[in-house]
């Protein structure tokens, strides 16, 4: 089983997937778009290792085009049977249960709390920020960051930044690792935290 | 208390495939291959490459967009792509080719529209609105086409402007600097930071490690270069030491 390559990535209808292709590439994976639920069926999901969900666009558009395709409950059992997933920015505030960025948009509600709005200097935040965390594999990393939202406080928080206000830069809760910044944009020191997840 | 790194970017003005870079926008000269080019910036511990094709609205660009995606294959760190790009169609081209953001000028002058259309349609973290700068009778003025037609309209109107319809960074070049070597044009970047609500880019001028560090004190979130590492002048670590040296916080790559 060591040897599967393939990472199913959920397209999420938002914004270009050909920094992740790249990266997950460049770190010795295979990447394979999936578009809907019928692209991974009983079958052919054991020929995963894991799953990423990309994280470009607005909160409520990627609710939306997940429930359209049939790919939030795809998500909500891989979380469930406690495979191995990987969210990057809204692919991590989707597993929230709401955002400020659209509200009455639910959102998949696996884990307790809200995004909101960060108080930050400048809007959007973008740029390069070092983790505060005290896990080896991300404490004290330089990685880059492109947002407007957040989740602030919560209890599987992993690391932390501050920009103006401080927020979650991590979650980790049974087999979902994910990353409020992007790792597939963040050098060598973001492909080292995308190893770790996925191998 | 984390807080954002201050970026150093290194452009590649590109024409026909390869790099070029002129004084003054002008007398282009070629500086080598834009994907070997942009590796080894990236080695050397820059922060983005910008890829600014500047004589597209000049000519054709037809195969800029394989360039695009050699590059953006290679890299790690964030790409963003501008020049030549006039409509909502060029911007989907171009980030569909591979670039994380695209940079907008002559256009974003043109059809303010677009500013908004691309900030809904992808969010303001994809676009960067690039103004050059000149000064004409000790007045700011915006320029377009590559520096070549004045425009008539105050810079800092038109910052606020684009912050307004959705931009989410500007690079904001002062061509009276530009391939000058004199540094940076600090007191326009102060004046600027200071007011504005989204990362403002310094550029031109620059062509030593001092220059970054005289523009991040003078308040910018973030300084292109082009020449001064092409020349092989100095590299991006040796200005990132200079930096580390003044106590200005840079990315540990």
């Amino acid at each position: 089983m060591t040897d599967i390559k393939k990472v199913a990535v959920i397209d999420t209808g938002a914004g270009n997937l050909f920094s992740l292709f790249s990266c997950l590439k460049r770190i010795g994976l295979e990447p394979v778009m999936i578009s809907q639920a019928s692209d991974i069926d009983k079958q052919s999901e054991k020929q995963f290792k894991a799953m990423v969900i990309p994280g470009q666009g607005r909160f409520g558009s990627v609710m939306q085009r997940l429930n359209d395709n049939g790919l939030s409950k795809v998500i909500i059992d891989w979380y469930l049977q406690d495979r191995t997933i990987v969210g990057i920015c809204v692919g991590l505030q989707i597993f929230f249960q709401s955002s400020e960025e659209d509200l009455g948009v639910e959102g998949l509600g696996l884990l307790e709390g809200r995004v909101t709005k960060l108080n930050s200097p400048k809007q959007p935040m973008v740029g390069w920020c070092s983790l505060n965390s005290d896990i080896p594999f991300l404490s004290d990393r330089d990685v880059y960051f492109v947002n407007s939202y957040a989740v602030k406080e919560s209890r599987f928080a992993t690391s932390l930044v501050s920009y103006g206000d401080e927020f979650s830069a991590s979650i980790q809760s049974k087999g979902l690792t994910a990353f409020q910044f992007h790792p597939e944009k963040s050098g060598k020191q973001g492909e080292e935290i995308l190893k770790q997840c996925l191998n | 208390m984390s807080k954002l790194k201050s970026r150093v970017i290194v452009c590649l003005d590109v024409a026909n495939g390869r790099v070029v870079k002129g004084v003054n926008f002008k007398g282009l000269k070629d500086m080598g291959d834009p994907v070997e080019l942009a590796i080894n910036y990236q080695e050397q511990g820059a922060d983005e490459i910008m890829f600014l094709d500047i004589k597209a609205t000049l000519e054709n660009r037809k195969n800029a967009l394989d360039t695009v995606t050699n590059v953006a294959k290679n890299l790690s760190i964030p790409f963003t792509v501008g020049g030549g790009l006039n409509s909502y169609g060029d911007v989907v081209a171009f980030l569909d080719a591979g670039a994380d953001k695209v940079a907008l000028n002559t256009a974003a002058v043109k059809t303010p529209d677009l500013i908004d259309q691309i900030a809904i349609g992808f969010g303001s973290q994809c676009l960067v609105v690039a103004i050059d700068v000149n000064q004409v009778n000790e007045q700011y003025q915006v320029f377009i086409n590559g520096g070549h037609t004045p425009t008539h309209k105050d810079p800092f109107k038109w910052i606020s402007e684009v912050e307004q319809r959705g931009a989410g960074e500007i690079l904001l070049t002062a061509m009276h600097k530009d391939g000058t070597g004199e540094g940076f044009d600090n007191d326009l970047m102060a004046k600027v930071c200071q007011k504005s609500s989204i990362q403002i880019i310094a550029s031109g001028g620059a062509s030593n490690a001092q220059d970054f560090v005289d523009t991040f004190k003078a308040g910018s979130d973030a300084a292109l270069a082009a020449g001064m590492f092409h020349r092989g002048e100095t590299t991006v670590s040796k200005v990132k030491e200079k930096l580390i040296q003044n106590s200005i916080e840079v990315r540990k790559c």
